[in-house]
């Protein structure tokens, strides 16, 4: 019968072994979200030793990354985003409709070449700049889906919220992210001008009565989303027949938003 | 599937997020529709772009050093 000491001591060697491969994963993303290497390095330190505290609550068999992940989002809104964050206003239909030009118009040029014709002198830095503008919210799908690999569903349980409202803000990240760097790479010099508006036709009429989640008002501190009525233009139909996503593991949760 | 449509759930497709069917619709109207699929070839060189310009950071030794460290006092 092994003591409780000796036990306490292997259970941390067994934690090591299980969470020390996540480190590097875990501190890229804390970088992201503190923005300073500080501040990320006590975070990815509280998230290890909340993690050992309450690793006997970890399931077996369920995604240990995604629980480390989960940790730190936790922790990381208790100490840091209160003070440090401050809640952002986007008129999204307005990025959407100038993003929709500017894609529109260099499309052709991005495919032949983007690295050496477009985006060959937009620094590393110009790239972490354009993230880190984004609301915290949006960045943090993008970093989770595009960096980390995680799944809709993963991400879902990361951030405790409905994987349509993932998919929703992954749509708008990566689209917020990609017009940023437009907008660089036209302020540069690297791309054209404004191209004529690219022709957007509106689903408004085809989504009229369609049900409303009423309980859409943010958390505190929370990015401000946009509008419900332009998030249901912009799903519309993923709830049809027609348009039906076959997301791993959703029951009637596609696109709901928040 | 229509133009509109592709456009919306581009990032969805390029995730291969959309289930069999939707995924092989997507594909037909690239073979069909030109403008899309320069505007979806667009997207996936942005997003390598993007991915690869954001490469992770590894944590620092001395955090790897701090970590284990700790680990073991307070199991101790």
């Amino acid at each position: 019968m092994k003591s409780a000491e000796v036990q306490e001591h292997e259970q941390g060697w067994d934690f090591e072994r299980a969470a020390m491969p996540y480190v590097d994963s875990l501190y890229n993303t804390a970088y992201r979200m503190t923005r300073n290497s500080e501040d990320a390095e006590d975070l990815v330190q509280e998230t290890y030793l909340k993690a050992y505290k309450y690793y006997d609550k970890f399931e077996e068999g369920t995604n240990f990354k995604a629980w480390l992940f989960k940790i730190m989002k936790n922790t990381f809104i208790n100490n840091y985003r209160k003070k440090k964050l401050t809640p952002h206003k986007i008129d999204f239909s307005e990025i959407e409709e100038s993003y929709e030009r500017v894609i529109q118009k260099n499309a052709p040029d991005l495919i032949r070449d983007p690295e050496s014709e477009i985006f060959q002198d937009m620094m590393d830095a110009d790239v972490k700049r354009a993230l880190d503008s984004l609301p915290h919210d949006y960045k943090m799908v993008v970093l989770l889906a595009d960096i980390e690999g995680f799944s809709y569903k993963e991400i879902a349980e990361i951030l405790d919220c409905p994987v349509g409202t993932v998919m929703s803000r992954l749509y708008r990240g990566r689209k917020m992210l990609e017009r940023t760097l437009l907008d660089y790479a036209r302020k540069y010099g690297y791309i054209r001008g404004e191209a004529e508006p690219a022709k957007m036709r509106s689903r408004k009429d085809e989504t009229k009565g369609r049900k409303k989640k009423d309980d859409a008002k943010p958390e505190e501190g929370e990015a401000v989303e946009p509008d419900d009525n332009e998030e249901e233009v912009l799903f519309a139909g993923a709830d049809d027949e027609e348009f039906e996503f076959e997301v791993e593991d959703e029951e009637d949760e596609q696109f709901e938003i928040e | 599937m229509l133009c509109d449509d592709v456009r919306r759930v581009v990032y969805f497709f390029l995730d291969g997020s959309m289930g069999d069917r939707k995924q092989s619709e997507f594909r037909s109207h690239l073979d069909d529709c030109p403008d899309c699929e320069t505007r979806t070839a667009a997207h996936r060189r942005l997003r390598e772009f993007i991915r690869k310009r954001l490469s992770p950071i590894g944590a620092p030794e001395h955090l790897k050093i701090r970590l284990s460290a700790s680990l073991h006092v307070s199991a101790e």
